[in-house]
């Protein structure tokens, strides 16, 4: 009897928490009209032809096109970055270690308000406003803090002797970071880039300060704009929210554990 | 003070090819230390958790004190037990966590007090009252764990596997300590144990399970001296019961190359069995004779290994510490017939 | 740690590891954090900068709108950690009691955390549509219309139906924390309470909510920082209103920064530099509040 209250309840609350998107995804393959006459409604005819039509008409590809660029370009560089640093804090014993570590650290608290308005100036002053590289840059600088951090305390874990039987086999400083710290790092690495991959994908404020040209728009701020508009085109919105979530969804299906791993890591004391 | 009465208890974990318990039947008298001893993984952990509450029963019936208790949840059974990590409450001390169940069963202040001094007093535990757990030796953590368990003053203790985290020296103590224990309080108390030196030395009745099954109850030296079945003569007994092919050839009994005066039996090719104490170096009246492949001078007495002419079998035999024995020599052997059983290979049992 | 053969640290490989990183944060992080308080001391106009010494300070200190801003970013701050652990912490003792499609519970309600805010604030403004969003509906069809609102439209419930939508994201995420320390706690001690008398909630008060003190008190700074930073929702849902009643510190400073007509951003930078000084003070507060004294040691 209890059993069943509890399952009961549980089911309630995955209702409760998976329902909105199901809505979302019900909607984005109607249409706006028949939308409009039942909100909630199962689809009777299954328009899939809304999904090419939000790409190219509506310019979704553009948007997912920048998005992808962008944050692409700053995983990648973010990963090895954000690696070399965590691989020297880890393994190198020197004075200034735990303060430099500390610096870069508590980055992480910071509220993006104390940087947004000066990094809004220097990428104006550089001719770098409005640019995806000059969005890649901010985006390294903003996820490197939490890279170091995650990385850092797995480089830490790797037996010494690994390092100093590379170092008698005459490996250099920079060969033992790359055959040695990094093929060990892997799955560490492999959670860094989904998790970077995935807030970078959703990130808003920086993009929404720094681009404002049409063509440069990330995936967020293409959604955002047809909030705008004034005649709220649901069913449109539905297959563009649809679109922005889909590649979310497919890292979320293939890699769950290692995502969930990766976003509650340090949390759990 | 309570009987415990199992009647056929079964446990099957759901997805599981085979029931972790299979039908162990137990009646544990008042006052009774009834030990259930068996290998890893036969199912006396799960028997003790069925009987605690802590496992559900999948079918047969268990009474406490006559009264059914399968649907009882653990806490109404008025049983104490000690875990084998000892279980304490590390963020509370050793004062709380005696006192915690005491507590939470409405015990009033001054009745509590009074107990947890006399068990703290009683285990040694007086000045440890106010560390916590992380700041005791294994050994010091044992005793809260006992003292959690007997200012409860249950009608049924139940132990798992107590000792087995204590280093040797200890668990020799505190084995000696655990019998005190029982006589001074006169309890129930049902242990769980893979030792077997504890089970001879501290049971009232050893309960011997393998596989989920019940192999054999019985008083530890009844149980030693007749076992049930090849299970129990090859468990119990260190070095292990010799068990060897033999063959019945018409009034007398083949062992390789010796013929034995025993009563017939069913079975036409039983396995008999005799431990190493009961065979002797005999000169007078040998049965067989046999080749020295290993001597063991164990400083009390020595273990030899020989080979059985006439069968591919080796014996241990248990010599007295000055017997003579080189490797290859041949010596010859006596069976102590009145200790030999003779088992069927084909159910396992003594015949 | 590398031991150099000659134990002389090999400092050019430190360097150049460092490096990047360091370039990187320098000119994106630091500068712009000191540019940020250097621009707080003045008039920051688009062609030209004039030093006003601490008088953006002294207007900041009457700015009503400020104020008001920081007590919705603090109330929000506050409140949606304790529904949103609390909560977190109820599913995990659900799911601990083993129930059958855990793994599909954990990976269903997991998922509101991975999408963006952007998506998040479009459902949920549509949900809360007073004509046929999902909340008044719902009202609606177990016959209680007439506690129909309009959710985000009405001053005062729009900060509460904001805090419900964070606490609905991140319950999920909570979950997940809280049910890893629920399992790794050793199951002997929670099995010793069951026969030490205790019912679920005594032993989730006397025994489990103890042992797994340190993850919850993480967990509930970690929601504070982000609750502390929050800009995408309210800018997608209400851009701070209606009337200001959900006005909160990031949202101010954009719309002084780059939507207000005055284009002088040293005053922005003034309410920047206030508020990441809050913000650490908080932090470092709650962190010090929360230290745990000894070692919880099984």
């Amino acid at each position: 009897m209890r059993r069943a209250l509890l399952l009961a309840v549980l089911t309630l609350f995955t209702a409760f928490a998976a329902g909105p998107f199901l809505w979302v995804a019900t909607m984005s393959v109607r249409t706006t009209t028949e939308i409009s006459l039942d909100h909630y409604a199962w689809p009777e005819k299954w328009h899939w032809e809304k999904f090419p039509a939000a790409w190219f008409n509506s310019a979704y590809n553009v948007y997912f096109e920048n998005s992808l660029l962008v944050v692409l370009g700053a995983v990648a560089v973010l990963t090895v970055v954000g690696a070399m640093a965590a691989h020297c804090f880890a393994r190198y014993r020197f004075r200034a270690n735990r303060l430099l570590y500390f610096v870069i650290f508590s980055a992480i608290i910071f509220p993006p308000q104390i940087t947004i308005i000066s990094l809004f100036q220097i990428l104006v002053q550089y001719q770098l406003y409005n640019s995806l590289i000059g969005l890649t840059l901010v985006y390294i600088a903003v996820q490197l803090p939490l890279t170091v951090y995650i990385l850092e305390s797995f480089f830490a874990r790797i037996p010494s002797d690994l390092f100093d039987a590379a170092r008698i086999d005459g490996y250099s400083e920079w060969q033992i970071f790359w055959k040695v710290s990094l093929p060990i790092a892997a799955p560490a690495l492999a959670t860094t880039v989904i998790l970077n991959t995935i807030l970078l994908w959703n990130e808003f404020l920086y993009a929404v300060v720094l681009i404002t040209d049409e063509a440069k728009r990330t995936l967020p701020l293409g959604i955002q704009r047809f909030m705008g508009d004034q005649l709220e085109d649901v069913g449109m919105i539905a297959t563009g929210l649809m679109i922005a979530i889909v590649p979310v969804v497919l890292i979320y299906a293939f890699f769950s554990e290692k995502l969930i791993q990766g976003m509650t890591a340090g949390a759990v004391k | 003070m309570a009987t415990v009465s199992l009647r056929s208890l079964s446990k099957r974990y759901p997805g599981a090819e085979n029931l972790a318990v299979d039908s162990v039947s137990l009646e544990v008298a008042h006052g009774e230390f009834m030990v259930l001893l068996g290998p890893s993984g036969c199912g006396k952990s799960t028997t003790l958790r069925m009987i605690a509450g802590l496992e559900s029963i999948s079918s047969g019936e268990l009474a406490i004190e006559g009264r059914r208790v399968n649907d009882v949840p653990a806490k109404d059974r008025d049983i104490a037990m000690v875990f084998q990590s000892y279980a304490l409450y590390p963020h509370m001390s050793v004062l709380d966590n005696l006192a915690f169940g005491l507590r939470r069963r409405g015990i009033e202040r001054g009745e509590i007090e009074r107990r947890v001094r006399e068990v703290a007093a009683t285990l040694g535990l007086a000045d440890l009252l106010k560390r916590k757990p992380h700041a005791l030796s294994g050994g010091q953590r044992q005793r809260v764990a006992l003292g959690r368990a007997i200012v409860r003053d249950p009608k049924v203790f139940l132990f798992d596997e107590p000792l087995s985290n204590l280093d040797a020296a200890l668990r020799v103590g505190m084995r000696g300590e655990l019998i005190k224990l029982h006589h001074r309080l006169g309890a129930t108390m049902i242990y769980v144990t893979h030792d077997q030196v504890e089970a001879m030395t501290m049971g009232d009745r050893i309960c011997i399970m393998h596989g989920g099954k019940v192999a054999q109850i019985g008083a530890p030296l009844e149980v030693y001296r007749n076992p049930a079945d090849l299970f129990v003569a090859s468990f119990l007994g260190s070095p292990p019961t010799n068990l060897i092919p033999s063959r019945f050839n018409g009034e007398a009994l083949h062992v390789g190359e010796a013929t034995l005066r025993l009563p017939r039996s069913s079975v036409q090719e039983p396995i008999f069995g005799i431990r190493p104490e009961d065979i002797r170096i005999d000169g007078a009246a040998p049965h067989t004779e046999g080749e020295i492949l290993a001597v063991e001078p164990l400083g009390a007495e020595t273990i030899l290994r020989v080979r059985l002419t006439g069968i591919a079998a080796d014996v241990l035999v248990r010599g007295p510490r000055s017997v003579n024995a080189k490797v290859g020599e041949r010596v010859p052997l006596a069976y102590d017939l009145a200790a030999a059983h003779l088992f069927d290979p084909a159910t396992r049992k003594r015949i | 740690m590398i031991r150099s053969s000659v134990d002389r640290q090999p400092w050019g490989a430190i360097l150049a590891f460092l490096l990047p990183a360091f370039t990187v944060y320098t000119a994106f992080t630091a500068y712009p954090v000191l540019r940020t308080f250097w621009n707080s001391f003045h008039k920051v106009l688009p062609r030209s900068e004039e030093f006003v010494g601490a008088e953006n300070y002294a207007a900041l200190a009457q700015d009503e709108l400020f104020w008001r801003a920081v007590r919705n970013t603090f109330t929000w701050a506050c409140v949606s950690p304790l529904a949103e652990v609390g909560i977190g912490l109820v599913l995990a003792m659900a799911l601990y009691a083993r129930v059958p499609g855990m793994r599909f519970f954990r990976i269903a309600w997991f998922t509101p955390v991975l999408m963006s805010y952007v998506v998040v604030g479009i459902i949920w403004v549509w949900i809360y549509n007073y004509d046929w969003g999902a909340a008044n509906a719902l009202l609606r069809a177990l016959g209680l219309g007439a506690l129909v609102q309009a959710w985000i439209g009405d001053p005062k419930l729009a900060l509460p139906s904001l805090i419900f939508i964070t606490t609905w994201m991140w319950s999920g995420f909570n979950m997940v924390v809280l049910l890893a320390a629920l399992h790794s706690l050793p199951s002997e001690v929670v099995e010793a309470a069951e026969l030490d008398n205790c019912g679920w909630g005594a032993k989730l008060w006397y025994v489990i909510v103890p042992l797994i003190k340190p993850t919850l008190l993480n967990l509930l700074v970690l929601s504070f920082i982000g609750k502390m930073k929050i800009f995408d929702l309210v800018w997608i849902t209400t851009k701070g209103g209606p009337l200001w009643s959900t006005e909160t510190v990031s949202t101010y400073v954009y719309k002084r920064a780059f939507e207000w007509t005055s284009f002088d951003l040293g005053y922005p930078s003034t309410i920047a530099a206030v508020w990441f000084v809050i913000v650490l003070s908080a932090v470092l507060t709650l962190t010090w509040l929360f230290r745990t004294r000894e070692r919880l040691e099984y």
